[in-house]
């Protein structure tokens, strides 16, 4: 897996979220972008009842149909000190969740899904999505990655000027926050991180009252 | 090789083939949509092509006679073609309580490799089992088999499950088409000989035996393994008696 780059495209005022995919799928089309079907990313959220005692903890179970026999949850606990600790599993994780439902419940309305067209470029993979939350429209999100690569302070610069070109001024000069964190620039980039990004992504879409 | 082998979970894994497989190639590729893992899950338990019941006997054999039973082993299973396959696992058992104490706590089993580092870890979730009657040859208990990262006793901690236990298991696996034959000791953790890394430095052996468990991880019902394995099982009588071990005959609990 690549280096991959998640980036909220702002939806323009006079455009709807659908429209706005569709112009920057045109902008990908120009640049010689081939599709190559579709994505799909979602996120379920499960909350202990009372009766765990303490501040309630949150696991998000996120599948990414790029990883199709993966399960990625991860547990936010309320600490102290608070964390957030990954797991990464097999599919069948869900059904163990499913036998944990009286212990911690799904909350079915906010669940999120990511969901568009995958595009090949010569070494990059583009995926142009709309978020929904329960049917209602949230974003759109755009992820870049860069294959050759697993290192994402080698890629930056190459994945930024890629980004601009179809992106434009949306693509801050210094990489997102998430690379800012520890050293994650050096590290070696998993899977794991996509759905970390997709997360803090979702996350600040369910802040968003409803559009 | 880890005890837990190889698992045939290939029918159940071709369901997860990759995104651009599903939809009609008639259709406009635009038109193309991915089911979500939830579908795909639900699906296969639609079809019963998912491995979650475990048909299994127990026995026990004393460390003096355990020779002869690898020997015979050795000669009716599949997979001892050069050196017999060795397994080293730590396992820990956890459990959850439920909103209602009444209930049952959910118990759940991490156990990893201490010969292969590399390897995941296994999680896995252990139902009641079914004693049955007469006609049952086999023990049947729901089981979910899950790999995982190595972050998985983190993430259980952070849950909230306890750890109730742990024990080393170190012994001989065998394979005979979908039966597997684990030939195993139970050794006791001690804490204060624990050295970095997670390596244990000293042993303790809780019996002077061995356990023998045959176990075959199937859909639900196929029963005509059951009695494949009670066949199996005769062929190592008297050396070991493989049967049905009924535990609540066996912990005196409150």
């Amino acid at each position: 897996m690549g280096v991959t780059i998640l980036l909220s495209y702002p939806v323009p005022e006079n455009k709807t979220g659908p429209q706005t995919a569709e112009l920057l799928i045109k902008r990908i089309g120009a640049l010689g972008a081939v599709q190559s079907g579709q994505f799909l990313v979602d996120c379920e959220t499960f909350s202990s009842g009372p009766t765990m005692g303490g501040p309630p903890r949150t696991v998000h179970v996120l599948h990414n149909s790029e990883q199709p026999a993966a399960v990625f949850a991860l547990l936010e606990s309320p600490g102290p000190p608070p964390k957030t600790v990954p797991l990464v599993a097999d599919g069948l994780f869900d059904l163990l969740m499913l036998k944990m439902s009286s212990i911690y419940a799904s909350k079915k309305q906010t669940r999120m899904e990511a969901r568009g067209t995958r595009f090949e470029i010569a070494d990059f993979l583009v995926k142009i999505g709309t978020v929904t939350m329960s049917s209602n429209f949230k974003g759109v999100l755009v992820e870049v990655e860069y294959r050759p690569c697993f290192i994402a302070g080698n890629c930056w610069e190459l994945m930024r000027e890629f980004m601009q070109s179809f992106l434009g001024s949306v693509v801050q000069n210094t990489p997102p926050p998430y690379f800012q964190v520890h050293n994650r620039l050096n590290d070696v980039y998993q899977p794991l991180d996509t759905i970390q990004q997709y997360l803090d992504h979702f996350a600040s879409y369910r802040k968003v009252a409803g559009l | 090789m880890n005890e837990m082998g190889v698992t045939t979970n290939s029918a159940f894994l071709c369901l997860f083939t990759s995104a651009s497989a599903f939809g009609s190639p008639i259709v406009q590729m635009a038109q193309q949509t991915v089911n979500t893992a939830i579908d795909s899950l639900s699906a296969a338990l639609k079809s019963n092509i998912i491995p979650n019941q475990e048909y299994f006997l127990q026995g026990s054999i004393l460390d003096s006679s355990v020779e002869v039973l690898l020997h015979r082993l050795r000669g009716l299973c599949d997979n001892v073609d050069t050196t017999l396959e060795t397994f080293h696992d730590h396992e820990m058992c956890f459990s959850i309580r439920g909103p209602n104490n009444a209930q049952p706590a959910l118990q759940l089993r991490v156990r990893r490799s201490l010969d292969h580092n590399g390897m995941p870890m296994q999680l896995r979730y252990i139902g009641q089992p079914e004693i049955g009657d007469k006609s049952r040859p086999t023990v049947l208990r729901n089981s979910i088999d899950i790999g995982t990262s190595n972050t998985v006793v983190e993430f259980l901690t952070e849950l909230g499950c306890r750890k109730d236990f742990e024990y080393l298991a170190k012994g001989y696996m065998f394979r005979k088409g979908r039966m597997k034959i684990t030939v195993f000791k139970v050794f006791k953790i001690d804490e204060t000989r624990k050295m970095s890394g997670g390596a244990f430095e000293s042993l303790t052996a809780l019996t002077h035996s061995y356990l023998v468990e045959l176990s075959v991880l199937a859909p639900s019902g196929q029963d005509a393994i059951a009695d494949d394995m009670r066949c199996f099982a005769e062929q190592l009588r008297p050396l070991v008696q493989l049967e049905k071990i009924d535990y609540k005959r066996l912990v005196h609990g409150p």
